[in-house]
């Protein structure tokens, strides 16, 4: 393999591929752009800047989620998947079972189709859809659930394509590489989320088209599949680093392909056993199974740490080889200049505190408290928009220009845009995190309580609504930049990307530090922040129980 | 390549392990979670059996061209 195999491989693809993956990446934008528009407008009536009303406000809500956690995270998904496995496997070859992944695409759209129709014009369903919130069985409500079944079937058709092609090169006999093997893995996954869905939906969708009862379990189906949208998107990210520090740096693991395999296929064994924290608001859940339940959720992130180790620990033994000195040093000579570098730089950044606050709410005793809170979107938005978010960003900032032979707009401009999306996203986080532990509600528009709430709230609240303005407008300009690639117009000169060369082979004295030491420097921060909320927990006059987890 | 199809069946192994205990053990009795985490196992066991498929048979390609190479030699 060359060191710009996801390059080359993605620029030796035919017409045909091209279009099928230039459709994904499209649909993807599309998806992310309306999404961030709906998500700025509840931001701004959550922070009492735009009165939109609860009607409008539960629209935007409803749109925004749909838009961006199940539209623009799978779009990007199925031709981030595709288009890894074709270019690391036999990229003059193509696609695999090509009208298969044009079947899944086509059933994708007409699946954000049928959701936005729904989101427009229906009563406004909220993310999880519970059919208690459509009232009675409607066109509108049957439109919302049939779009997530499609969006699952069209899912199942790509991932299905995805194996057929990430096998090509195991079948010709060539070495099958890490990449391909962990498509292979993140295609089962897929696979999984599309029938864990398929059984979430399909009962609320017979109800919604008069054929069969409300369903009563619709909370815990909704919490089977929701655990897997958890991991799918965290799999896909560090798979992504792992290709584009390749690309950038030339730097494979140190630790051998067998190595990064078995991390890779850990995600997996590690998915069913840490659900149960979902079931944590579950009244008649047994307390030895809640103890249980807790212990299994510290591994949750063990795999994401180990390839992150991988990555980290790769990278510096490489920088020293090449002279790096000094226990940072290594860190300023990554080529910061190219947008994806600082993209991935930030998500890191972002992933170790959504991490490490995601640790608070999964503890049993907190979960109760902190579940219906502001706390959830505050913690959150560090995983969708500042991690997985920008990561996908920068595999496009890669993945179109070879695919559409055009240059990438203004390079210098994308790489500051992730810190103003961080920026934001430390506003809308810290503020959000801040609103949640002191009570204020997750779902309520406005928590201005006619004046009668805490005076720190609409504080807090305007200030996640300046933060998620900011956010949004760097995820927004980023999304319309990339777009551009797309469109005729665009230029045709492609221009290299700043890369370093450190490929070669390392020294025997190298060490790697930072790694390791980023693991204690997390472990710390999340013990802090869990400390932090007990002692906040205890300081409140108030009880919680319920019925209904995130 | 042996080491591929072994991971894939370990994951299978978990997950069918998970979707036996949560069918029936009754403390945790959680046929939802079963039903999901046993069509997963389903989906990990044909991914094992893929992977095994394509690596047997291009060891297969393999044995027969080297064959082939030495009737040419011969």
């Amino acid at each position: 393999m060359s060191r710009n195999t996801l390059v080359e491989g993605l620029a030796a693809l035919g017409p045909a591929e091209r279009r099928l993956l230039k459709s994904a990446f499209g649909a993807a934008l599309a998806a992310l752009a309306l999404g961030v528009l709906w998500g700025a407008a509840t931001a701004l009536a959550r922070a009492g800047f735009l009165d939109l009303g609860p009607l409008a406000g539960y629209r935007a809500l409803t749109g925004h989620a749909v838009s961006i956690f199940f539209y623009w995270l799978y779009f990007a998904q199925a031709g981030l998947l595709l288009a890894l496995a074709a270019a690391y496997g036999a990229p003059g070859r193509g696609v695999a079972w090509r009208p298969l992944a044009w079947a899944g695409v086509s059933l994708m759209t007409a699946g954000f189709a049928a959701n936005l129709y729904a989101v427009t014009s229906g009563m406004p369903l909220l993310y999880d859809a519970p059919p208690e919130l459509a009232g009675a069985p409607s066109a509108e409500a049957a439109a919302f659930y049939a779009g997530y079944l499609l969006l699952a079937a069209g899912l199942f058709c790509v991932a299905a394509a995805g194996v057929a092609t990430a096998l090509r090169p195991l079948a010709a006999g060539a070495e099958w590489p890490v990449v391909s093997f962990a498509c292979c893995a993140w295609a089962g996954l897929l696979m999984v989320s599309a029938i864990a869905a398929a059984y979430a939906f399909l009962p609320a969708a017979l109800w919604a088209l008069g054929l069969g009862a409300l369903p009563a379990d619709h909370a815990t189906r909704w919490h089977i599949l929701f655990h897997n949208m958890h991991y799918l998107p965290l799999m896909a990210t560090v798979l992504l680093w792992y290709a584009l520090v390749e690309a950038m740096t030339g730097v494979k693991s140190i630790f051998g392909a067998r190595f990064s395999k078995i991390v890779f296929a850990l995600y997996l064994v590690f998915v069913p056993p840490t659900s149960l924290y979902h079931m944590f608001l579950e009244p008649d859940l047994a307390q030895s199974v809640r103890v249980l339940g807790s212990l299994l959720s510290l591994f949750i992130s063990v795999p994401t740490v180990m390839v992150f180790l991988v990555i980290v620990s790769s990278l510096e033994v490489h920088a020293r080889s090449a002279g790096a000195r000094g226990l940072f040093g290594w860190i300023r000579m990554l080529p910061w200049a190219n947008p994806a570098m600082s993209a991935i730089g930030f998500a890191v950044l972002n992933l170790a505190l959504g991490g490490a606050l995601s640790f608070v709410l999964i503890q049993e005793k907190l979960a109760s408290l902190l579940s219906d809170t502001f706390f959830v979107p505050g913690y959150f938005h560090f995983l969708t928009v500042g991690t997985v978010t920008l990561t996908f960003l920068a595999a496009l900032v890669y993945a179109l220009p070879p695919l559409t032979g055009c240059a990438l707009w203004r390079p210098g401009v994308l790489r500051g845009l992730p810190h103003l999306a961080t920026a934001g996203l430390a506003l809308f986080g810290t503020a959000g995190v801040a609103a949640g532990y002191l009570g204020v509600p997750r779902r309520v528009l406005d928590v201005a309580y006619d004046g009668a709430a805490p005076a720190a709230w609409p504080i807090l609240m305007g200030i996640v609504g300046i933060g998620g303005l900011l956010m949004s407008a760097a995820i927004l300009a980023y999304a319309l930049a990339l777009a551009a690639n797309l469109l005729p117009g665009a230029a045709r000169l492609r221009v290299a990307l700043p890369e370093v060369q450190w490929g070669g082979p390392v020294a025997a004295a190298a060490r790697a530090w930072t790694g390791p030491l980023a693991v204690l420097v997390l472990v710390g921060i999340t013990v802090g922040f869990t400390m932090l909320a007990f002692e906040l927990m205890r300081a409140l006059p108030l009880a919680a129980s319920g019925a209904i987890g995130h | 390549m042996k080491q591929d199809s072994w991971l894939f069946l370990a994951v299978f192994a978990v997950w069918a392990a998970l979707a036996i205990v949560y069918a029936t053990v009754p403390m945790f009795a959680m046929p939802g979670y079963a039903v999901v985490w046993g069509w997963g196992a389903l989906v990990f066991l044909g991914l094992a059996l893929a992977v095994h498929r394509a690596a047997k048979r291009k060891a297969g390609d393999t044995q027969s061209m080297s064959r082939g190479d030495a009737d040419v030699v011969g």
